[in-house]
């Protein structure tokens, strides 16, 4: 495939060790065993965040960890995620359980990008970041789900369709410089089991799918669970890094290949749902940010005095359906714009679909530069809470320094953010005239890169803002 | 099975329920000066009953949200039950948790948190 360029997998150790059918399991383990340090910390440690495995690792490392993989590698954090060691459990409840299929209505993004949306005020609601019991409750949450999902339906059902861990990754590694492909199409082409996504089994006979052979005894290699076919894959989208279809292909024809950064948002056509996906994390992304600047608490003691509440979950639910509406409205409205000025009529949702990609990088630098700002400030805190943490556990480790906190000088941070957003215009721009330019619309290209640039300097007037840390003091959810 | 499908959420209310236990609480009114509090240094006083017979006292000050250094200050006792700090600096505008850490002659150990806003 002529996008992707060098294959990882040639890489003599890298390769070797993706092949090995354990190599997901040996980078889950060291994953899973870190969540169950952070529920034990998060239900019997000291219930103050910064003093807290589970809140450090989840809302500080973790974050910050995933989208700096996703900028220089991938969704290494799929890859690696010990969600899916549900998977032993499940197989056994599955011979007690009904096998559902997951409902074709929801085969999309909308019931994930609206789990989304719960979990981002849930988050705001109940301040998760704050709370080491509750975000070791959401760790216990998310293992529930994935067994529960995984048990009934499918696999693959609850990455593709249901975690918004995972569909986050997946439209932030839209970025990323390396993406899955086939190394010789023509091969796909005279492949007769298509392995990359129904499976092989190795009979005496030679290869056979997973279907055709479901009681083989002989090595089973699963193929693609997000139902992705090597050949045609164009995106990151859905893809979880698992390589099932490295193992699963008998011909070595699966490249992890590197690409230019971006460049799917240049030739992908993304469905609807997707780029409703991508648009919304963007929005939801300043509204997280918004949430810890001081203009945000001034709009919400005016709200309150407005509605005559201090209700919380009325003021930030107003406040984030306000927002988000406000944002969903103006970006159809100029995505209708730019279709006129450039000729066209179309409906609504299909000008938001043609130009909506550009709304990829532009989410990716919001939220990067947002866990960019808590990683950098924090990062080295991951060394005292662990070692507070085996020091309950009775490993003698010394007392814990708790001036361990910043990784670079308070004022790098900013210039940045800064960078960090203007890259994401940047890409965001390339986007749109590069497609604009193919379809003959750079009349329309230029309307939305208007709109961007506005969305781009009040983002960077939020990140401007004095980060207050939350104010989890000033609305009680009683009052 | 069954019995597996009932156990693990069973342990997992239990695990609910689990709030873990610390020191034995300290029990003392906190005042700051100037209150609410501003960015730098502030002054903390620490009124303990003197049956307690405290031989040391820490005032350490985090925020809510994780990754900040926190502020940690000695007390020293001004007068019979009363303590104070005059340096406590707070580094950032926002919510933090201010942790009472004392020890008593014989090595007991007290502590006490007190919420308070950095507006
Ligand atoms: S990647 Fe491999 S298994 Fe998939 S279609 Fe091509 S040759 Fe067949
Ligand atoms: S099997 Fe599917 S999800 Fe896994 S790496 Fe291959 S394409 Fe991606």
């Amino acid at each position: 495939m002529k996008t992707l360029r060098f294959d990882l997998l040639r890489l003599p150790l890298l390769g070797r060790f993706l092949r090995w059918r354990y190599s997901r399991f040996a980078l889950q383990l060291p994953l899973l065993l870190l969540a169950l340090l952070a529920l034990y910390d998060g239900f019997f440690g000291r219930q103050l965040a910064p003093k807290n495995f589970a809140t450090v690792s989840v809302w500080l490392h973790y974050r910050g960890l995933l989208v700096l993989a996703v900028a220089v590698a991938g969704n290494l954090f799929c890859a690696a995620c010990p969600l899916l060691l549900v998977r032993g459990p499940t197989r056994f409840a599955k011979r007690y359980l009904p096998q559902l299929s997951w409902p074709t209505r929801l085969r999309n993004k909308y019931f994930v990008i609206a789990l989304t949306l719960v979990y981002l005020f849930a988050y705001e609601y109940w301040d998760l970041w704050a709370s080491p019991w509750l975000t070791a409750w959401l760790i216990v949450g998310y293992f529930g789900a994935a067994f529960v999902v995984d048990a009934l339906f499918p696999e693959g059902t609850f990455c593709k369709y249901v975690c918004p861990l995972g569909n986050f990754n997946f439209a932030l590694s839209t970025a990323s410089p390396s993406q899955i492909g086939a190394r010789d199409p023509e091969v796909c082409l005279r492949c007769e089991g298509k392995y990359c996504v129904n499976g092989r089994v190795d009979t005496p006979q030679g290869p056979k799918t997973l279907k055709e052979a479901p009681t083989e005894n002989a090595p089973r290699y699963p193929g693609c669970e997000t139902k992705l076919y090597v050949p045609q894959i164009r995106s990151n989208m859905d893809c979880t890094f698992c390589m099932n279809c490295v193992r699963a292909c008998p011909y070595d024809n699966v490249a992890w290949g590197l690409r230019w950064p971006g460049l799917e948002w240049v030739r992908a056509r993304y469905k609807q749902d997707v780029v409703w996906l991508g648009v919304l994390l963007y929005f939801a992304g300043f509204m997280n940010a918004f949430g810890m600047i001081p203009a945000y608490y001034s709009l919400a003691e005016g709200l309150s005095r407005l509605l005559g509440t201090r209700s919380e979950a009325l003021l930030l639910g107003s406040i984030y359906l306000l927002w988000t509406g406000l944002g969903v409205g103006l970006t159809l409205g100029v995505s209708v714009l730019a279709d006129r000025v450039s000729g066209r009529r179309d409906r609504p949702w299909r000008s938001l679909r043609r130009w909506g990609i550009a709304y990829f990088p532009m989410a990716f630098a919001m939220w990067a530069g947002h866990y960019a700002f808590h990683f950098l400030t924090g990062w080295a805190s991951i060394v005292p809470v662990a070692q507070q943490a085996l020091l309950h556990l009775g490993l003698p480790l010394g007392q814990p320094d708790w001036t361990l906190a910043a990784l670079v000088p308070e004022n790098w941070l900013y210039p940045l953010q800064v960078a960090i957003i203007y890259l994401g215009l940047a890409g965001a721009s390339y986007t749109l005239f590069a497609r604009a330019k193919r379809e003959g619309a750079t009349a329309g290209a230029a309307v939305i890169f208007a709109y961007l640039l506005i969305l781009a300097t009040l983002t960077l007037w939020v990140l401007a803002q004095p980060m207050e840390m939350r104010g989890t003091l000033l609305l009680s959810p009683s009052t | 099975m069954r019995g597996v499908l009932i156990l693990v959420p069973l342990l997992l209310l239990l695990l609910a329920a689990c709030q873990p236990k610390g020191p034995s609480p300290l029990g003392a009114e906190v005042a700051f000066d100037p209150n609410p509090p501003l960015l730098g240094p502030n002054r903390i006083t620490i009124r303990v009953d003197t049956k307690k017979k405290l031989s040391e006292l820490k005032v350490v000050g985090d925020m809510t949200h994780a990754g900040m250094v926190p502020v940690e200050a000695e007390a020293r006792q001004v007068s019979p039950g009363l303590w104070e700090t005059q340096d406590f600096k707070f580094t950032m505008r926002g919510d933090w948790v201010i942790t009472l850490e004392a020890k008593d002659s014989s090595g007991k150990r007290y502590q006490q948190e007190v919420r308070i806003t950095v507006p």
